[in-house]
């Protein structure tokens, strides 16, 4: 019998790693530190997910409910690892509680931070109620309250979304792209103008990234069918005249600068590395890259390689992915785990 | 300091005192010119329903800015000012008072249609020229052009008798747009005219012109034609705010 294999992190990734394990009677060990499997989409309280436009509590609430019905599933929520030593095949790990464990190689699913939109005052949040995030915006919708100012809770006629808030920013050392805001806000454009037709919703953009098929179902239809308005501008700064939000930049298609009233404005928040990478980069040894996420040693041959032998990583602790994408990586890296741990018997299977 | 570009600089927005003292220092002459700072400050919102609400405007939500129109466009070769791309993005955000300032030229798309090909999403821009000239037409920020008065005494006349008859056409249409019917070259066309043209086809235009011919049985066809036209006014008017036909 093989021994197990640990898993860190119990959002898509990690879910889908340990039901693949599950699936070819492989056994595995969850670790989660939170008290609640599922990850940002169920403990950030995401509303419809791309591209489907299922419920995050159904969708992502159903991986969860398929690895607690597991048998073959051991889970430790609420804990983490803070101690990881040996070679591949016998590793072991000593969890924040003292519990120690024996596993034959490691998944880290350690996913990201959203962005704090502190760290970008200008654009108002923290000094004005009505600057939300979009990860707000999703709970407003996802509680089934709907979209309302947080202020006063009446219904916003216009809504101004701010695309690139903690992203494509060198002032703030974040130059990566986060690859989904783009989508996501043009997702919730849509939802603000089913919930509310009366509400005229503007996205300030640089460019729009809405890669692959998005293309379509997101960017497209959002003009289309929702007459969301799309505007080439970034924002110089919030403010607010008492009454409503001042949106103030340079419309750069008209070379003019606009002053423009809103009554909610929305951060597209982007994805930072998890903020415990330095610590999980230290107890298991594996480097980072130059921006903060988890490195990967290779990316053909062995999917989910990190740079130490028998630990793997998927989903986005290696950079801003989506939760299919992050699901697709979670169930790569189960495989490639588990070659590690049934490494003698794949072996002579293929002699 | 003095304004070295002032050509650029839109008249109204050049602000100059004669004399000017400011905390007890004259800065009369140029040194009292001062630039005002064109800042949007609010969208209209609903321009783009009311240009889409026009025949051609239907799929101005759909522009991404690319301008493939304005590259493809006949006239902007000519003009530079002349730029679809940039209207179609002033009606779709609502910023009225900088298209307004564009109203002398918009009329001028010469419906080559390069752009209706050129545009990747379908956008019809040939047909958003059409109906924003229409919308300043309607909304009063431009005269009625004499091609619309041309239009609207063509379709009047087959509308009531479903026949053209040119010379009526000719005297209504000079009618409608304030012009002598004695011109120089309509009197040397009539002449010359009058020299060449068979003498049957004289007299069937002779008696035309004086019995007003109609195409028979027209009655249910003009019924129907006139109060769909009736009902797209309706619409369109409503559309735009405008009181309804007739109405002062």
């Amino acid at each position: 019998m093989s021994k197990p294999i640990l898993i860190v992190g119990g959002g898509p990734s990690g879910l889908a790693a340990a039901t693949a394990l599950s699936s070819v009677g492989q056994k595995a060990i969850l670790v989660e530190k939170e008290q609640r499997l599922g990850g940002a989409p169920i403990l950030s309280g995401y509303a419809k997910l791309v591209p489907t436009g299922e419920w995050a509590k159904d969708a992502i609430g159903g991986m969860v409910s398929r690895v607690e019905t597991d048998a073959s599933i051991q889970r430790y929520a609420g804990r983490t690892v803070a101690e990881f030593t040996g070679e591949p095949g016998a590793f072991r790990a000593k969890l924040s509680d003292g519990t120690t464990l024996d596993v034959g190689a490691a998944i880290l699913c350690t996913g990201f931070t959203h962005f704090d939109s502190v760290n970008k005052p200008e654009w108002g949040f923290g000094t004005y109620p009505d600057v939300v995030t979009t990860t707000q915006v999703e709970q407003m919708i996802s509680s089934g309250k709907g979209v309302r100012c947080p202020s006063d809770g009446r219904k916003p006629e216009r809504v101004a979304i701010l695309l690139c808030v903690g992203s494509r920013d060198r002032q703030i050392g974040r130059e990566w792209c986060s690859k989904i805001c783009c989508t996501v806000s043009c997702n919730i454009a849509m939802e603000i103008r089913e919930e509310l037709p009366d509400c005229h919703v503007y996205i300030y953009y640089m460019d729009i990234r809405t890669f692959g098929l998005y293309e379509t179902n997101y960017y497209w239809k959002s003009q289309e069918e929702f007459k969301v308005k799309y505007i080439k501008a970034r924002i110089a700064e919030v403010t607010s005249n008492g009454q409503k939000l001042i949106v103030k930049g340079e419309d750069t298609l008209v070379k003019r600068p606009i002053t423009i009233p809103f009554d909610m404005v929305v951060h597209a928040i982007g994805m930072d590395p998890n903020v415990d990478n330095r610590s999980l980069a230290s107890v298991f040894g594996v480097a980072l890259q130059p921006q903060g996420f988890i490195g990967k040693a290779n990316a053909y041959a062995t999917f989910g390689e990190t740079s130490r032998p028998g630990i793997f990583v998927a989903g986005a602790a290696t950079g801003p992915e989506t939760i299919d994408d992050s699901i697709a990586q979670g169930k790569a890296a189960a495989i490639a785990a588990y070659a590690v741990v049934n490494g003698a018997r794949v072996a002579a299977r293929a002699a | 300091m003095p304004i070295h570009e002032k050509s650029l600089i839109r008249p109204e927005n050049i602000k100059t005192q004669d004399k000017l003292v400011l905390e007890g220092i004259d800065v009369s002459g140029h040194w009292s010119t001062f630039i005002e700072t064109r800042v949007v400050s609010d969208y209209n919102e609903r321009l783009q329903d009311e240009i889409a609400a026009l025949p051609g405007g239907e799929y101005i939500h759909r522009c991404w800015q690319c301008g493939s129109c304005t590259n493809s466009c006949t006239v902007n070769a000519v003009n530079p000012d002349f730029n679809p791309r940039y209207w179609i993005y002033l009606i779709r955000v609502g910023m009225e008072s900088e298209l307004l300032r564009d109203k002398d030229i918009i009329w001028q798309c010469v419906s080559c249609n390069k752009c209706t090909y050129a545009c990747p999403r379908d956008v019809f821009p040939e047909g958003v020229m059409k109906a924003t000239a229409h919308w300043l037409e309607l909304k009063g920020h431009t005269p009625k052009s004499r091609s619309t008065m041309f239009d609207e005494e063509f379709s009047e006349q087959v509308i009531a008798t479903g026949k053209i008859e040119e010379g009526r056409i000719i005297r209504g249409f000079f009618a409608r747009s304030a012009q002598p019917l004695r011109q120089e070259w309509l009197i040397e066309m009539g002449k010359r005219l009058a020299r060449k043209l068979p003498i049957k086809l004289g007299m069937l235009m002779g008696i035309a012109a004086l019995i007003r011919p109609r195409t028979r049985g027209w009655g249910r066809s003009r019924d129907a034609i006139a109060s769909y036209v009736g009902e797209q006014e309706q619409r369109q008017r409503k559309a735009l705010n405008l009181p309804e036909p007739g109405a002062k």
